[in-house]
Formats: structure tokens, C-alpha cells, sequence
């Protein structure tokens, strides 16, 4: 009941969250030139300006203007993307399966790898496996991703000419059709093995460059929350219970170190979705970060608000995911403030 | 080790010079340095001292539960001479000093040379031990059902297959799932259809032993109970499933380690009463460790006086409060309000315990002491007999100094 | 996006219990000054103990000498320093050609200019982004947390908002929108990075008013602003000296991104911006333009993590070895 009520409670601010995250990215787009600013060449008579000008809307007081934007965003309009030519609302869904599809590549692999790391390191507190998790938790926090990724590159691709760039071959995926725009999933529902394993060996590097930092928060949390736990009573009760060690670390220790380590996940998520920006662009991912950066250079504020949009959106509600089955494995959490 | 039979009662237990020493930033800390004792059969043995003379370290020491390192075994040895038998204990039998199941009579093992394996076995089947903290000895993320039942799938595997109707013929997942040997598809396995029904009923025979285990602890509502985490009981209700999963097994020795300083005095009364019938109905030894000499005195058969990593004195419960011989031991008795001492009589033993830091060859006490000679500066006490069942370790004659 | 500072929070949370002992005396002015003395002598003892602490403040110790001695390593460009000095006569030369130690990129810019050039760029970004940051967060930490009611409510909502946009994601669109310059992405970063000091301030606050001492000299009838001055102020120091700390490799880390991604001016010696500029050469072997600078962000942003938890651990005991 009382779990109920805090889910609730949480539910119940997301829309608020959303409403001022929204209000948020559209006064940016305010402060900062013209929002039609990429429409407009120097051919244009200041006629011409006014007429694009009423077109939009602009002439108008800023909070109505506010009101037309989110209507049209509830209405599945986000405006037009002037560095695709076509409408955000049509581009979006393709590019955000290609980030999605190495957002999740990455994040599984960091998952798992880093729950191994964090269980192993912190099992062998102080000897040679446990300084060597640490030696990669701390690099992978302060590595930057797009130099990490140019040294795969200069390795893998510059040198021995192993590793390729981009998201597919061309020649391999021209007969397959993308029902889900998930290029591994496409490839085994067209049930090609070439294309799979093209899809992976392309995968590969930016998953690797992408997911080392990842694995290294997890693996960090993990490991201090295992030393933690090991530290316990209950696990020298259940040390005289007579159960095995390995039963112990795994049933008692790493089980309750999970809990605090399923808080960081909600940042690993933002650290994924931020680095796939760079990575993206290093790779030539055709996905949602390289998009973003291309319409920021070019100054495309269609493309921007509903990326930041978007991103926030997802943040919040993979947050409020993570909290709520936090709360729920740890019942000793006071759900109150 | 030969072992005197004649006209001594069974020991259980014998520990014979143990010392476990801690390596620290600042020196090695003795923090038990030399101590003996046995555990009779069915008797509650005290172990008392103050924080940080040892018997915590003493009581851990039986089932291998020192932290090493820091901590190191420096030597001695606990001999314990098996009692009950039970289908699992010792399976492995014929292996070299290590005893064989079918032979009850000679089942003697040094304690602390077993392998992780072998005390395995012995942890909370042969002896089993309750903590301090109840609060904090249960695991918060499981059922109160989930933490017991590990005793018995630990421990009784073959019972549990037995009351499942499934003896020797029980398939291999199975007989892992009822010892807590899964395999990594084991999970799966178990789930077959035709496996669902067995396990199924495999569950129900722990669930079964689980609460019966219970119940013999007065608790109400067993079967409920089962289904509860550890946070949603009271104190004294924990430390009531702590001693149901303690005695689980029916363990020849129980080591209780405070079980009760984390509770209100009226639990703590009731608790003990519990300890204590379990304990007669089961003859099972209790080695008791405690801070508190009047709850000591009260329920315990035998009493050993620790003091910074030593016995000071050993003796039967009225020998140690009607006729103390050590100077610490009377010292404590006067430190101990009880129903003849006249006000303001209470007093406090003066100074402080000695830093366990590679202590000197002198008596521990001597700094407090107030028969101190120069002997007992430039020598260490050895426990010597006074009668048959009482030892102290001290060179002055106390009761005839003191007049007592 | 609440759980995030979490762990700042239980910081403090334990490091009150820790001072508590030693804070009984604290209204006796002389020893309380003494007692902070002592415990900074113990810090930088438990500090220098941790060989990866040392390792970290000797990289900073290098960075921090390289950006303030760039003049005389090497010689500034005119008319601006900021600017790679640009050499088409040498395009593209390998480290070590005579003149050029670490090789010049595509454009014929210096990369070792641009290595000890960026040091500086790095150093003013963090020291204008992190200390600007601490004053606006402590500020309306502090306020939301003294004044309560409806001024707390809506400043933590603001921050609410703040933290539900990815750190990196909302500075980009704040960059973006001022325009690709080097001086916007520090008004970008500054602008995002204040909630988290905003944030630990108003939990100090909060934490320490509940205190008894706090307690003790209301009832002495010590103003708000003495009480605020005298006994919140100088607590908050410790995580805010955590987080800044770890603040100083993250914005260097934040800013690289950004001017990689083209948000700085083209050509400005900046370490992120010159990663950008070697990128073009990868692919025919040559690697020297983006690997050194690289190299540096990643040391700087190393170096401040390592003495940033370094700090944590010697201000909490219970975490060493953790």
C-alpha cells in the first residue's frame, strides 16, 4: 500500500517534470536567434522575413506561441527539420532505432560485465583483480569517448583494417527488409547469418567505445556496495549456517549489493544516451546523436527541442522505473521524503 | 591426544591453548593468548570478560569464523568429540584423521585444521551459533522461510528427500536443488513439467521442517511467519527464528555470543528461559558468552573468567560466586550489585584492561591488582588446579590474604 | 535523477557524526578555530597516504605548472594567444620533425602549441565554470534551504527540471542556441552545472539546522545570519570541496565534448577542438594530431578524479579501501 502510494506520487509529478522540461527547451529556443533563422538566406527582403514570420506564428505573444508548439508536439507534430528537409516527426523513428539498437548493445554488455567486475573485484578486496577493476572504473569515468573511440579507429580500422565504419554494408543489407529498424533483429527475422554478422562487426567498436564507461560506473558501484555487504552480520550467520562461500557471496552478498547498484542505472542510461552523441559522429552512425550535432552546427531548433525533448522524457521515465524497483527489492527504504 | 576417560564426564569440546593473534598498523594484537577449556555434554558453559578480552574471538574460533587475514591461528587446538549421529555428518568418511561416519566412538577433530569443506559440515549441523545483533544476523531481503530452509537443504538433504517420498532414486537436479548445488541450467531443469510436481513437493517437506523448527520456539503462527521479512518482526522475535535456525539441527554445542544485549530485559528473560529448555530436552552443550556475571550466574552450570585474551579462573557456577580466587573475579563480584550488598558497597575495579599490543611476560592483571607481588611482574600466571573442577591463575593465595 | 547526489548526501550525513565529537566545544571560539587546524593536518596526511591521491595531485601539480609557464615553453602567437598559429609550409609533419615536437595537423597547426595552449583554455573553463557554479548553487541552496515554504518549493522544483535533462544533452542545446563560441559553453556548462550545488547546500542546510548546537545558540539568540555564517557555512566547505573538485575534470570533460562536437570558434588551441582537427588525418596513419590532445583531457579528467575521491575517502573513514 505504502509502495502504491509512492508510485502514485511519483507518477503524478511526471507530467509536471515533463510540462517544465518543456518550457525549459522552448525558452532556449527563445533567448538564442531567429527559430527560423535556418530558412532564411540574404536574398530575403525584410517583406519576405515578416511574411515566414506570421507564417510561424511568431508574431504572436510568447506564451501562445509556447501553446502552438506543445499542441503540436501532443499531436504528433514536431516541426520540421530543415538539415533532413522533411518532417522531424518522419526522420525521428529511424534514427532513434539506430541509436537505440547501439544504446542497448552497449548498455547490456556494460550490464552484465559490470555486475561480473564489481562481484569480482570486490570478493578479492585488496589483491590484483580487485586493483585492476579500479584502475578501469576510475579511466573509464574520465575518458573522453570521441578520443577512446578515434584510438579504436586509428587501431582497428587505420592501421589493420579489421574493424569497418558506418552502420551496415550496403551491399549486404540492400536485399533485407528493416521491419524494425534494428539491424541485428532485421537481419535474423530475414533469417541471414551475413547480415547479422555484419550488423555486429559493425556494431563492435562503437558498443566497445560506447559501453567501457558504462561498465566502469556499474562496476565501481558494485564493487563498493559488495565490500559493504560482505561486511554484514547476516553473511557471517550465513557463514555458520554452514553454506558453501560461493553460495554466500552469490545468495546473500552480490543479491543485496544489486540493490544499491540498480540506483546507478538510471545514470548509466543518461551516460549512455549522452555519449552516443560522439561516438555516433566518430563512427558515422546514422542515428539520433549524429543528427543532433549536424542540426546544431547548423542551427536547426526543430531537430534540437525534440531531441532534448525526447532524451528527457526517456531519462525521466527510465529514472522513475529504476526508483520504483529499487523501492520495491529494498523494503527497508522509507518511502516517505 | 591421549584423552582421560576414567571418572571424567564427557567432553564435547576441548580447547587446548588456542591463541589467535590480529596483525594491526600498530603491532600484533594477542587477543586470545593461551587458553583451555572444556565443554561437557549438556552443561552451559559461561564464558565472561569484558569487551575485548577475547570471547568473541574464543566462540568463533570453534566453527572457523575468524576474519583471516587480519587475524592468525597461531595454535592450539578444539577437539571436538562428536556426540548425536546423523546420516549426513561425515560422509566423507575414510580419509586420512579424518573420522569415519559409521564409528561414533572415536569421532575426535581438531576444528581448526578442517577444510573449508569438512567445517562446512560441521557449521550449524554439528555446532551451531546465534549472534549478538538479531536485527542484523538475518538477511533483510529474504523471507525469515527463505533463511531457514538453507539450514536444512545445507544439512538434510536426504531427510528432506526422504519426506518428499523420493529417496536414493531422486534425479541429479533434484538432489542439487534439495543441497543448494544448482547448476547453471538447473533452474530450468527443475521447471520441467516432470520435474515441477517432485520439487514441488521437495518444497513442501522444507517448508515443513522449517516450521516445525519454529514452533519449537513458542512462536506464533509459524507457518505465516515463514512468509515475513526480518524487518517486519520484533527483536525478540528474530532472535527466536535465529535460535530455531541454530537449533535446526539439533547441534551438540551452541555457541551464544550476547544473544541477548540487543534486547529489552523482558525478552531477554524469556529468551534465555527458551535457550535453556531447548537445551535440556536436547542435551545440547551451551557455551554462553556474555559481559553480564549476574545473568551468567544465573543460568549457567560452569563459569570461565576471561581477562585481556586469558582464563583467569575456571570453576563450576558455585565455586566462581561463592568462593572466587582471583583477585579480578572478586573484584567483579563486588562490582556486582545483588540482593546482599549494603549501599555504596558497589565498587569499580581500578584502572583499565591492558592493550593486547605484544603484551609482556607478566600478569595481565598486575597493574590493577591489588595483591600484586614481584613475581607476578616477571611472570605468567599458568591456571592451576584448587579442587578437581576449579583452576585459577594466580600466585598469591587471595582468599587467605584477604581473610575471606 | 533524486538519487543521483545520494551519496553526497549520506556524506554529509556521516561526516556530521563524525565532527559531532569534536565539535562539543564549539562555541569557544579559540579551539574551535584549533580543532579545524588539527582536522586539516589529519586530511592532508590521510590525503598524501593514498598513492593514487599523490598520483593525481602530481598530474594537476604538471597541468596546473604547464598553464601558467605556456609563454615560456612556448612562444604565444600574435596577436592572439588562443589561436593556433597556423603554418602551411608545414602541414601535416610527423612528431618529432625539428620545430614541430608532436607533429602538425592538416591545416598546419602546431599540435604541441595546441597541447600547451589548452592547458590554459582548460584551466580558465573549469576555474570560470566551477567557481562561478559554487556561488550561485551555495547561494540558492542556502536560501531555499533557510527560507523554506514556497521559495524552497519552487527553487527545488527549478532543480528538478534542471536534473531531468542529461547533463552533456542540455548544455549542447544551451550552446547551441547562444551560438558556436568557446565563451557560450562556459555560460552553457555554468548554467547546468549549479543544481548540483544548489542541491548539497540546501541538504547541509537543512541537515545542520537540525543539529543541537544550532539549537543551542538559537536559544542564546544568535541572529539567522551569524547562526547561517558561524555554523552552516563552514560545514557545507567539505562536500562542496568534493564535488568542485571532481567538478574541475568533468567540465573540462563536458567542454571537450562540446567543442569537439563544433561549438567552440574553428582554430581556437583548445584540446577538444584539436582531437576535431586531427580526426581528418586518421585515416591516412596519421594519429599524432588527435592522440596527444586526447591524451590530455583524459589525464586532466583522471587527475581531478582521482584526488576528488581521494578527498571523499580521507573526509569519511569508514570508506577507506573502498
Amino acid at each position: 500500500m505504502q509502495l502504491r502510494d509512492y508510485i502514485l506520487r511519483r507518477l503524478m509529478v511526471l507530467p509536471f517534470l515533463i510540462i517544465g522540461v518543456s518550457i525549459v527547451v522552448f525558452t532556449l529556443t527563445r533567448v538564442g536567434g531567429s527559430p527560423i533563422g535556418i530558412y532564411l538566406s540574404h536574398e530575403m527582403t525584410p517583406d519576405e522575413v515578416l511574411e515566414i514570420e506570421q507564417r510561424f506564428g511568431l508574431d504572436k505573444p510568447v506564451w501562445v506561441q509556447y501553446l502552438q508548439w506543445a499542441k503540436g508536439v501532443l499531436s504528433g507534430d514536431f516541426g520540421w527539420s530543415g538539415i533532413s528537409a522533411a518532417p522531424v516527426a518522419d526522420v525521428f523513428p529511424l534514427k532513434l532505432a539506430a541509436t537505440m539498437e547501439l544504446a542497448a548493445a552497449s548498455g547490456l554488455v556494460a550490464l552484465f560485465l559490470g555486475i561480473f567486475l564489481g562481484t569480482f573485484a570486490g570478493a578479492r578486496r585488496n589483491r590484483a583483480p580487485d586493483h585492476i577493476t579500479r584502475i578501469v572504473a576510475v579511466s573509464g569515468a574520465s575518458l573522453p569517448q570521441f578520443w577512446f573511440g578515434i584510438l579504436l579507429l586509428i587501431v582497428f580500422w587505420a592501421n589493420l583494417g579489421i574493424a569497418p565504419i558506418g552502420r551496415s554494408d550496403a551491399t549486404v543489407f540492400a536485399s533485407i527488409n528493416h521491419p524494425t529498424g534494428l539491424y541485428t533483429l532485421d537481419a535474423i527475422l530475414a533469417g541471414s547469418l551475413r547480415a547479422f554478422w555484419d550488423a555486429i562487426w559493425h556494431l563492435m567498436l562503437p558498443a566497445i567505445t560506447l559501453g567501457y564507461g558504462a561498465t566502469a560506473i556499474i562496476a565501481r558501484m558494485m564493487r563498493s556496495a559488495l565490500v559493504e555487504e560482505l561486511q554484514q552480520d547476516y553473511i557471517d550467520a550465513a557463514r555458520a549456517k554452514g553454506l558453501a562461500e560461493k553460495l554466500v557471496l552469490k545468495k546473500h552478498a552480490r543479491r543485496n549489493a544489486l540493490v544499491p547498484t540498480i540506483t546507478v542505472i538510471g545514470l548509466t542510461f543518461g551516460f549512455l544516451l549522452q555519449g552516443t552523441i560522439t561516438v555516433e559522429i566518430i563512427y558515422r552512425w546514422p542515428g539520433l546523436g549524429r543528427w543532433m550535432a549536424a542540426s546544431v552546427v547548423r542551427g536547426d531548433q526543430g531537430t534540437l527541442m525534440t531531441y532534448v525533448l525526447f532524451t528527457s522524457v526517456l531519462f525521466l521515465i527510465v529514472n522513475l522505473i529504476v526508483d520504483v524497483v529499487y523501492a520495491n527489492l529494498d523494503r527497508r527504504v522509507t518511502l516517505g521524503k | 591426544m591421549m584423552l582421560d576417560t576414567s571418572n571424567q564426564k564427557k567432553f564435547v569440546a576441548k580447547v587446548d591453548d588456542l591463541k589467535v593473534y590480529f596483525n594491526s598498523k600498530r603491532g600484533t594484537v594477542h587477543a586470545v593468548d593461551g587458553i583451555s577449556f572444556d565443554v561437557y555434554k549438556g552443561e552451559t558453559l559461561g564464558l565472561v570478560g569484558e569487551t575485548g578480552c577475547g570471547k568473541s574471538v574464543t566462540g568463533r574460533s570453534f566453527l572457523q569464523l575468524l576474519p583471516i587475514p587480519p587475524g592468525v591461528l597461531v595454535g592450539g587446538s578444539i577437539i571436538y568429540n562428536q556426540q548425536n549421529n546423523s546420516s549426513q555428518r561425515f560422509e566423507t568418511g575414510s580419509k586420512p584423521g579424518f573420522p569415519n561416519s559409521r564409528n561414533f566412538e572415536f569421532k575426535k577433530v581438531d576444528l581448526l585444521t578442517l577444510t573449508g569443506e569438512e567445517i562446512r559440515k560441521i557449521r550449524g549441523d554439528s555446532i551451531a551459533m546465534i549472534f549478538q545483533d538479531p536485527g542484523k544476523s538475518l538477511n533483510p531481503t529474504l523471507t525469515i522461510g527463505a533463511q531457514l530452509s538453507e539450514v536444512f537443504l545445507q544439512h538434510r538433504t536426504e531427510e528432506i528427500l526422504e519426506m518428499a517420498g523420493l529417496g536414493s532414486e531422486a534425479s541429479g537436479a533434484i538432489r542439487r536443488f534439495a543441497s543448494q548445488r544448482n547448476r547453471i541450467f538447473d533452474k530450468w531443469l527443475v521447471n520441467l513439467s516432470g520435474n515441477r510436481s517432485t520439487k514441488s513437493r521437495v518444497e513442501k517437506a522444507v517448508a515443513d521442517l522449517v516450521a516445525k523448527a519454529l514452533s519449537d520456539t513458542q512462536v506464533p503462527n509459524p507457518v505465516k511467519l515463514m512468509d515475513r521479512y526480518p524487518h517486519e518482526l520484533s527483536g525478540g522475535m528474530k532472535q527466536r527464528v535465529m535460535i530455531a535456525q541454530a537449533l535446526a539441527c539439533n547441534p551438540d554445542i551452541l555457541i551464544a555470543d550476547e544473544p541477548t544485549t540487543a534486547l529489552d530485559v523482558t525478552v531477554e528473560a524469556r529468551i534465555l528461559d527458551l535457550i535453556q529448555e531447548l537445551q535440556q530436552r536436547r542435551q545440547t552443550s551451551v557455551v554462553y558468552i556474555s559481559h553480564d556475571l549476574s545473568l551468567v550466574r544465573r543460568i549457567c552450570d560452569r563459569v570461565a573468567v576471561m581477562y585481556a585474551g586469558r582464563i583467569v579462573e575456571i570453576g563450576t557456577n558455585n565455586e566462581i560466586f561463592k568462593n572466587p580466587r582471583h583477585p579480578y573475579t572478586i573484584g567483579l563480584m563486588k562490582a556486582l550489585p545483588s540482593a546482599d550488598t549494603a549501599r555504596g558497597e558497589l565498587l569499580a575495579i581500578p584502572g583499565n584492561v591492558p592493550e593486547l599490543i605484544n603484551p609482556p611476560q607478566m600478569c595481565r592483571f598486575f597493574s590493577r591488582c591489588a595483591f600484586a607481588t614481584d613475581k607476578c611482574k616477571n611472570q605468567d600466571p599458568e591456571l592451576e588446579k584448587v579442587t578437581n573442577s576449579h583452576s585459577v591463575a594466580c600466585f598469591a593465595d587471595v582468599a587467605e590474604i584477604s581473610g575471606k | 535523477m533524486w538519487f543521483m547526489q545520494t551519496w553526497i548526501e549520506e556524506l554529509l550525513l556521516e561526516n556530521k557524526m563524525n565532527e559531532r565529537a569534536f565539535d562539543n566545544s564549539h562555541y569557544n571560539g579559540d579551539t574551535a578555530f584549533r580543532v579545524r587546524i588539527r582536522r586539516f593536518g589529519a586530511l592532508v596526511g590521510r590525503l598524501c597516504a593514498n598513492p593514487t591521491t599523490v598520483i593525481g595531485l602530481i598530474i594537476i601539480g604538471l597541468m596546473m605548472a604547464m598553464a601558467i609557464f605556456a609563454p615560456w615553453i612556448t612562444e604565444a602567437n600574435v596577436p592572439d594567444p588562443y589561436q593556433m598559429p597556423r603554418d602551411w609550409g608545414a602541414v601535416r609533419k610527423p612528431p618529432g620533425t625539428p620545430g614541430f615536437l608532436l607533429g602538425t595537423t592538416n591545416e598546419g597547426g602546431d599540435v604541441f602549441y595546441g597541447v600547451v595552449w589548452g592547458s590554459r583554455t582548460s584551466l580558465q573553463l573549469s576555474l570560470y565554470v566551477v567557481g562561478s557554479t559554487m556561488i550561485i548553487g551555495t547561494i540558492i541552496g542556502s536560501l531555499a534551504g533557510l527560507l523554506g515554504g514556497w521559495v524552497d518549493e519552487f527553487l527545488m522544483r527549478l532543480v528538478d527540471v534542471f536534473l531531468s535533462i542529461p547533463e552533456l544533452i542540455f548544455a549542447l542545446a544551451i550552446a547551441a542556441v547562444l551560438g558556436p563560441s568557446f565563451t557560450n559553453i562556459i555560460i552553457a556548462l555554468s548554467m547546468v552545472i549549479w543544481v548540483k550545488y544548489a542541491r548539497i547546500m540546501r541538504a547541509q542546510v537543512l541537515q545542520v539546522k537540525q543539529n543541537e548546537y544550532v539549537e543551542a545558540a538559537k536559544v542564546i539568540g544568535d541572529t539567522k545570519l551569524n547562526i547561517y555564517l558561524k555554523d552552516i557555512l563552514p560545514n557545507a566547505v567539505t562536500p562542496v570541496t568534493v564535488q568542485a573538485t571532481l567538478d574541475m575534470g568533468n567540465v573540462v570533460l563536458i567542454g571537450a565534448t562540446l567543442s569537439f562536437i563544433g561549438l567552440s570558434e574553428a582554430g581556437i588551441a583548445e584540446w577538444g577542438v584539436l582531437v576535431s582537427e586531427g580526426q581528418a588525418g586518421i585515416a591516412s596513419g596519421r594519429w599524432w594530431a588527435s592522440t596527444f590532445p586526447g591524451m590530455m583531457i583524459f589525464l586532466w579528467a583522471l587527475a581531478f578524479n582521482l584526488v576528488g575521491d581521494g578527498l571523499r575517502d580521507a573526509l569519511d573513514p569508514r570508506t577507506e579501501g573502498r
